[in-house]
């Protein structure tokens, strides 16, 4: 089958029917204050999504370079976070609070890096995502370590939070594509124009995604004997 | 099956049995083992298939262990993320061969083979669909180089997944013997479908590979799972069978000939000890069977000895057991019927109330006799019988004894002495004449002159000898016998002690033989009558009384005279039971005159027996109180002779007649041995002079005289005289003048039948 997600999201009709969805959320928009966006990300049975990317794309000037370096700690064996969205062109940092050592990888092509076995002491300097696409993290010693980073060409992103809601604030108004991504998505999101005032609009998404299967993660102990 | 020898029937009922017994043993292990071999078969397919299972289950655990492990090594992973063919070609290739996969093949999220370490190898979209579902799968499949692998499919995760890797693992014969070995069974695995059935991987030889491969009917059937047993060259196969894909089935087969080759092992041991025990058997039974028929048929041997008459030889002896017992018994048997065969033999040629030799043995040793001549000699004593009655049957005897014994004493060796019956006796004189047998006749009767006591009283025993001579009177013991004894009555009647056979007239006419025998039945057939003849008184012409005569009508031979049969039954002592008879009949006779009114007095002939029996007296007087006569209306005659026998009992029976009233007669008088004397005491009253005197009275002056003075004897004694065999009117004159006072004769009446008697006398008084 090939409803699985897919880079290529060749569906297009299912991708037309997903735009009508989101023009129906442009239409629910009301404008927000100050030049923002709050959106809302919920799952078709209404549940509210977390950790859902909400990127807004200006359709025309140029984008702002905002330079910004991103942390993605690596502790208690768990990335965190684990969704990470920079601008092209952000440095991350990979800081290990673990009282051992990881070794971090991303086979994804925007950004195909690897920091072999380090400790406490962060590597040498930041990694340098010049790409925009999505790239998957993991540990090459704990299989169940597991994070996205979503480079993107703008500096207007969010992500939302347990209640499936993200704030992007200081967008200047004009027109933008609306881009809602998650990892676990079950579709590619076909993205939809959408106008900022200069007041705050607000935006109901509709995201359909698979539900996180926790890798097991053996117990501390084990785990110190084992590595 | 009938066996005549015990023996054999010993040895055949021993081995048959144990043959039976055997036979059930060894059917019953034969069976049992069947069942046991199948059923040991089934568990050892059953639980080998459990192991089977466990083990592939193990093996592809382990397999997909060590597929995921592989999948995650860091740099398998960035091969595969690199998306470069060759690179990914490389590192499947040396990868497998660390975990010994044969067959590597990365294949692409969308299901499209990236690369393998094979060219044109097909990503198991099946396998690959399932592995989607459940993360993980494997399988076997036939690969396009024919041979079987296991194989895995695995996701690789960076962490995510980014493709999916299958490994092959081969599944060949190794992999096979490997499980036969921990499994016990043979194991194969084998590609079924409708055109063919190719063996993939099997732990069997070669041969029976192809065996298995070419029993086309087998592969349907395994396919089905069904239990089945298959002979793959000489073996034959419990075989079971798991799908373990489709068309892929895994068989897994046990030997029958080697679980049954222990039990196979047994049986052979089993018929060994059974042929073994039979052949032990055999010999034990046939030496206890010769052990207990031997005996038997020595004691059969000497049962036959003993059979032929030979007593002498106690029974061999034999061994101490059940059969020595029947052995002991046997003799004691033998001992036994010694003895109880000289009793018999002593019985039979002995008598036993005097111990001499018997009329059988008398017969025995004249028919063995040495000698060409010799005497028979018999011996009667007289009177005996008159003392048995009178002093009883145990004085007879013992008087018989003493006789016996007092012979015995006399008779010189050589010379059998034998009781042949009552109180007579026999000898046998070999060698001897008439002088010789006459001399020891003679000796014998001076021996029994001497009087016998018995219990106090004097025995007076006398006897009279007749002898016969052989060859000369007869040849035969009865012929020999029967001379004697006429010779021997005939020396009794004449009283002269001894008197040879050729003094005596030969036997009586066979006639007269036969009539003695016939007398008895005669008697019981009421053919005896009796005739009367009147007696005659001279002086009043009346008749007065009869003569009762005895006459046998015989059947076939007419009227037999009395001299034909009389003296035979007096001789034979037949009398005694024709006198009572007589008697009897004529009381009755002279009752029924009486109530017609003719007064006859009928007189009755007694013998010497008769006047000798103790019971004659009462008889008599029975008869006329019976008949209610008066006593002296019968009169009894009797001749001396009669009384000579034993003239004092004769007298003494006499008195008592005469005492009760009835009137005797002597009769025959002056024919016998007349003696004056007991003429002088006897107590009677008529006298009846013999016919011989009277019958030639008027020719003969002597005669007339004897007649004339017995006349006058007689009326001097106070006697009435009766004359008998007058037969013509001038002797009856003559008798009447002579002063006689009865007569008798054919001139006066014949004898005549009964009936007739009334008749005659009214016709005389009416002329």
């Amino acid at each position: 089958m090939t409803d699985r997600w897919c880079g290529d999201g060749r569906a297009s009709w299912l991708a037309a029917w997903l735009l009508v969805v989101a023009s129906a959320g442009v239409v629910m928009a009301r404008p927000a204050q100050g030049g923002g966006l709050i959106a809302r990300v919920t799952s078709p049975a209404g549940f509210a999504v977390e950790d859902a990317a909400v990127v807004l794309e200006p359709l025309s000037g140029t984008v702002p370079p905002k330079h910004k370096q991103a942390v993605i700690e690596q502790k208690d064996r768990e990335f965190k976070p684990y969704l990470t969205i920079v601008q092209t062109g952000s440095d991350i940092d990979f800081p290990n609070r673990d009282p051992f050592k990881h070794h971090i990888y991303s086979f994804s092509p925007p950004k195909v890096f690897e920091v072999k076995l380090y400790g406490a002491d962060k590597p040498a300097k930041p990694i340098l995502f010049d790409k925009p696409g999505e790239v998957v993290l993991g540990c090459n010693i704990h299989d169940w370590m597991e994070a996205y980073v979503l480079v993107v060409d703008s500096p207007y992103f969010a992500k939302t939070d347990a209640t499936g809601r993200a704030r992007i604030d200081a967008v200047p108004p004009g027109k933008y594509r609306l881009r809602v991504w998650h990892p676990r998505q079950k579709k590619e999101q076909a993205t939809g124009e959408f106008e900022i005032s200069s007041k705050s609009s607000e935006a109901n998404l509709t995201l359909d995604i698979a539900p996180r299967i926790v890798k097991p993660k053996p117990p501390l102990g084990a785990d110190r004997d084992s590595y | 099956m009938v066996f005549r020898s015990l023996q054999r029937r010993i040895v055949v009922v021993f081995i048959g049995l144990l043959t039976l017994v055997m036979a059930l043993v060894l059917a019953l292990v034969a069976n049992r083992s069947q069942s046991i071999v199948a059923a040991q078969m089934q568990r050892e397919l059953d639980a080998g298939a459990r192991i089977f299972q466990q083990l592939v289950e193990q093996k592809r655990t382990q397999l997909e262990t060590t597929a995921a492990v592989l999948s995650a090594d860091f740099g398998f992973r960035e091969a595969i993320a690199t998306q470069d063919k060759a690179t990914i070609a490389s590192v499947l290739q040396n990868h497998g061969s660390r975990i010994g996969a044969k067959v590597m093949l990365a294949i692409g999220l969308d299901g499209r083979a990236i690369a393998g370490t094979r060219e044109g190898e097909q990503p198991f979209p099946e396998l690959l669909q399932q592995a989607i579902e459940h993360g993980k799968r494997a399988g076997f499949r036939k690969l396009a180089d024919g041979k079987l692998y296991q194989i895995v499919i695995v996701p690789i995760l960076a962490p995510r997944q980014i493709a999916w890797v299958a490994m092959g693992f081969p599944v060949d014969d190794i992999w096979a013997h490997d499980l036969a070995v921990t499994t016990g069974l043979a194991v194969s695995v084998m590609a079924v479908s409708n055109e063919a059935t190719q063996v993939l991987a099997s732990s069997l030889a070669s041969d029976q590979r192809t065996a298995l491969e070419s029993d086309r009917g087998a592969g349907g059937r395994v396919l089905d799972g069904e239990a089945l047993t298959l002979q793959l060259g000489d073996a034959h196969y419990r075989t079971l069978s798991l799908p373990i894909e489709r068309n892929l089935v895994v068989v897994l087969q046990r030997a029958q000939e080697q679980v049954q080759a222990p039990f196979n092992a047994l049986l052979i041991a089993l018929v060994t000890i059974v042929l073994g025990g039979m052949v032990l058997f055999c010999i034990g039974s046939y030496l206890l069977a010769r052990h207990i028929a031997g005996p038997v048929n020595t004691l059969a041997m000497e049962a036959r000895r003993i059979a032929a008459g030979d007593y002498a030889q106690p029974v061999r002896d034999l061994p101490p057991d059940e059969i020595g017992q029947l052995a002991r018994s046997f003799d004691q048997m033998r001992e036994g019927i010694a003895a109880r065969e000289q009793k018999i033999l002593k019985l039979a040629y002995e008598d036993a109330l005097t111990g001499l030799p018997n009329r059988t043995r008398l017969l025995q040793e004249f028919d063995a006799r040495s000698s060409q001549h010799g005497a028979m000699a018999v011996l009667d004593l007289d009177r005996f019988a008159l003392i048995n009655d009178a002093l009883g049957h145990p004085v007879g005897d013992r008087l018989l004894t003493e006789v016996a014994a007092r012979l015995a004493r006399i008779v010189p060796p050589g010379v059998l002495l034998a009781r042949l019956w009552g109180d007579e006796f026999a000898l046998l004189i070999p060698e001897a004449d008439e002088r010789v047998g006459s001399a020891l006749a003679e000796r014998l009767l001076a021996g029994l002159r001497v009087p016998i006591l018995i219990d106090g009283q004097r025995l007076d025993v006398g006897g009279s000898f007749g002898l016969s001579f052989y060859p000369r009177d007869g040849n035969d013991v009865s012929t020999l016998l029967r001379r004697a004894e006429l010779a021997m009555y005939a020396a009794k009647k004449k009283q002269v002690g001894v008197m040879l056979s050729e003094a005596v007239e030969h036997d009586p006419p066979h006639e007269q033989l036969s009539l003695i025998g016939e007398m008895r039945d005669a008697l019981a057939r009421d053919e005896f009558v009796i005739y009367y003849q009147p007696k005659l008184d001279l002086a009043s012409h009346q008749i007065i009384g009869a003569e009762a005569l005895l006459r046998w009508q015989h059947p076939t031979r007419g009227m037999v005279p009395p001299g034909m049969f009389i003296p035979f039954a007096e001789q034979t002592g037949f009398i005694r039971e024709i006198t009572p008879w007589l008697l009897n009949r004529v009381a009755g006779q002279a009752a029924a005159w009486r109530h017609a009114g003719l007064i006859l007095s009928p007189s009755v002939n007694l013998s010497a027996l008769d006047l000798l029996s103790p019971v004659l007296v009462g008889q008599v007087q029975h008869l006329v109180r019976a008949h209610r006569l008066p006593p002296e209306s019968l009169c009894l005659e009797i001749t001396e002779s009669a009384l000579m026998e034993d003239p004092a009992l004769a007298l003494a029976h006499l008195d008592d007649l005469a005492d009760s009233g009835f009137k005797l007669s002597i009769d025959d008088y002056g024919a016998g041995q007349a003696s004056l004397a007991y003429l002088k005491n006897l107590p009677v009253h008529e006298l009846k002079i013999d016919q011989i005197f009277v019958t030639h009275l008027t020719t003969s002056p002597k005669d007339a005289a004897i007649v004339r003075s017995t006349i006058g004897l007689g009326h001097a004694l106070g006697l009435k005289v009766v004359a008998e065999g007058a037969e013509t009117n001038a002797e009856l004159d003559w008798l009447r003048d002579a002063g006689c006072d009865i007569a008798q004769g054919y001139g006066i009446a014949r004898p005549m039948p009964a009936t007739q008697v009334a008749g005659w006398v009214a016709a005389r008084v009416a002329v």
